[in-house]
């Protein structure tokens, strides 16, 4: 199945392998990194040798190391803000599609979300609670949802009045077990997009962050080795931005140009199943499906 | 009309209840000997009337309510708070700081809406390969953070061919005394050293005006009005520009609203990496001394100046487009 989706698709298959490949050298870096990336392990602003392949810093901190671990952090910080926004994202669109009552609050707060310009609000809110990456994590993830709440909403009201719900309501299953059961897998067709998106931002805004020091000084990033690297005056007197520099910079743009290409693939990829349309003006501008599907429905007894 | 009006008026006193609120949920109390901790540890070498007096400064001695209605009156007044790392009023350092981030903000908003809307008609209008060129570029380029974008330009045309300036808002080694290049050489040392991180900025935003104007165009190309146009012996630049481009200007003018925000925080990110001396590089001092008036100020007017720019194009389209009513 999961061939099907990206098949005949080469940007979607590039972005996918460059993910995985990324995620595989995160996850393997306490293996691959020569050095301890916290420790000084060698002369500071050392050229490339055989012993430091990209050089230190200007503490002595090995730049290969540090790019190994780097990466682990920022895909960290980049699933974790994924699971947390999609998760909410998901709670409250269904929540304020299906409870009407809770719609007003909701969407209320949603709009607000979406009104606020992001940048500054994540530096006030991160300088506040403090620069850890627990504290980046909270503030992207529950900043982030606002979005896809909306457009899960659009899809949970599309499906309201469905007859399969009408059913299980009258076979006696109670609304949460209706929401989770029958209704949540019809807006899964949205996952892909969420979650790709989300990603996306989060390793993008972490970065940021990090870049205006706003990063953890502890964990390390390729955000905050980019910080540290530009908070050096004598930066560009030397040659030492080219092992410095480089790589953090282009590996994030990898990552994103990555998610990017997969997020497009995906877009594009004809669904495997026929989409319901979204609402009844659609649906009823498509009278071969809506004939199709009145003769599936079993005829009412009188 | 009135909704909208309403609608925005609201959000705007949740911003600045947000912005009253925020420091004040937090635990502790700046001035409880037991709580300070760090930098604050100062405060326990102050006497009982020391800190009282501090207390009357702030209006912590007063409950919340009047502690809020201090508050609006100061905001009212103009005062935005006192910045602890710069020993200065918060209001005079912005106001020092914005015309920067407006000048570039503007700059680039302008050349990248232009230019985008531009694009994105030829794009739609030609089609072919240079409509696959101009859609691919512009996608691509607006997957890359803007603070990348900042560092590939910085490095290539400042670092490596050394046309522009490395860093700042202005020589500050000008040959002669300062003022002596006149206004038109002040003027234009500024361009030179705003070039690149407007350049940044419009690379980051433009994409977003040309897939919206193409998409707009798109569905019009076929439109009875447009072969209309053609049939009277319009040439094809006419039909473009004079009868395709107006429909499909109204959906621009939200998205310049939307845009806004995402360039302000792009121009943040990138007066850090060119040290150009508007409210980013503020911002980024202030982090740095964990200066949280000049944090909170930055934040209560960039969102107050989005919300307004959003207003105003808000009304703009009711005005443009009076189907849509209000």
């Amino acid at each position: 199945m999961a061939g099907n989706v990206a098949r005949g698709n080469r940007g979607a298959w590039a972005g996918a392998t460059i993910l995985v490949l990324m995620v595989v050298v995160a996850a393997l870096a306490p293996v691959l990194a020569p050095y301890d990336p916290r420790l000084a392990s060698g002369p500071p602003m050392a050229a490339p040798t055989r012993l430091h392949p990209l050089g230190t810093n200007d503490i002595g901190q090995d730049i290969l190391s540090q790019w190994l671990w780097g990466g682990r952090a920022s895909m960290l910080v980049g699933v974790l803000v994924t699971l947390l926004s999609t998760g909410l994202s998901w709670s409250v669109g269904i929540t304020a599609g299906l409870w009407r009552r809770t719609a007003a609050p909701l969407m209320a707060l949603t709009d607000l979300l979406l009104a606020l310009p992001g940048i500054p609000l994540y530096l006030l809110l991160v300088a506040v609670i403090g620069p850890s990456q627990g504290n980046v994590v909270l503030a992207l993830g529950l900043l982030s949802w606002p979005a896809f709440a909306r457009i899960v909403r659009a899809q949970v009201i599309a499906l309201r009045g469905e007859r399969y719900l009408e059913a299980a309501t009258a076979l006696g299953a109670s609304p949460l077990r209706v929401a989770l059961r029958h209704l949540l897998p019809g807006t899964l067709s949205l996952l892909p997009a969420k979650v790709v998106l989300t990603l996306r931002f989060a390793i993008f805004t972490e970065a940021t962050l990090a870049f205006l020091g706003l990063g953890d000084p502890a964990a390390n990033s390729w955000g905050t080795m980019l910080s540290w690297a530009f908070n050096d005056p004598l930066l560009f007197l030397g040659r030492a931005w080219v092992w410095w520099v480089l790589p953090p910079a282009p590996a994030i743009v990898l990552v994103v140009l990555a998610t990017t290409w997969l997020a497009v693939g995906l877009e594009h990829t004809p669904e495997r199943r026929p989409t319901r349309p979204r609402n009844a003006s659609a649906r009823a501008a498509l009278p071969q499906a809506a004939g199709q599907r009145a003769s599936l429905r079993p005829k009412p007894s009188r | 009309m009135a909704w909208l009006l309403a609608r925005y008026t609201g959000l705007a006193n949740i911003l600045v209840l947000l912005n009253f609120a925020l420091p004040r949920l937090l635990p502790g109390d700046p001035l409880d000997v037991d709580s300070a901790e760090g930098m604050n540890a100062a405060v326990s070498t102050l006497t009982a009337e020391a800190r009282a007096q501090l207390r009357a400064t702030y209006h912590l001695d007063q409950p919340l309510t009047g502690q809020f209605w201090a508050y609006l009156q100061d905001l009212g007044h103009g005062d935005l708070g006192w910045s602890i790392s710069q020993s200065a009023p918060v209001s005079q350092l912005i106001g020092e700081r914005l015309p920067w981030t407006l000048a570039l903000m503007l700059t680039a908003l302008i050349i990248a809406g232009v230019g985008g809307t531009l694009l994105g008609l030829v794009s739609a209008w030609r089609g072919g390969r240079l409509d696959r060129l101009i859609v691919s570029t512009a996608s691509g380029l607006a997957a890359i953070p803007e603070f990348l974008v900042a560092i590939a330009l910085l490095l290539s045309f400042a670092v490596g061919l050394g046309w522009f300036p490395l860093h700042g808002g202005r020589s500050v080694f000008a040959p002669g005394p300062p003022g002596s290049a006149g206004p038109l050489g002040t003027f234009g040392d500024i361009a030179w050293h705003l070039t690149l991180p407007a350049l940044t900025l419009v690379l980051a935003a433009t994409a977003s005006f040309v897939l919206l104007t193409r998409g707009m165009v798109q569905a019009i190309l076929t439109a009875p009005y447009l072969t209309t146009a053609r049939a009277k012996g319009l040439a094809e630049p006419a039909v473009a520009l004079r009868h395709a481009f107006p429909n499909a200007l109204l959906p621009v003018l939200t998205l310049f609203g939307l845009r806004v925000g995402q360039v302000l925080g792009g121009a943040i990110v990138v007066e850090r990496v060119f040290a150009v001396p508007g409210l980013g590089l503020l911002a980024f001092e202030a982090i740095r001394a964990r200066d949280y008036p000049v944090l909170q100020a930055i934040f209560l007017l960039s969102s107050l100046g989005v919300l307004l720019v959003n207003l105003a194009a808000d009304l703009a389209y009711r005005w443009l487009e009076p189907r849509r009513g209000g």
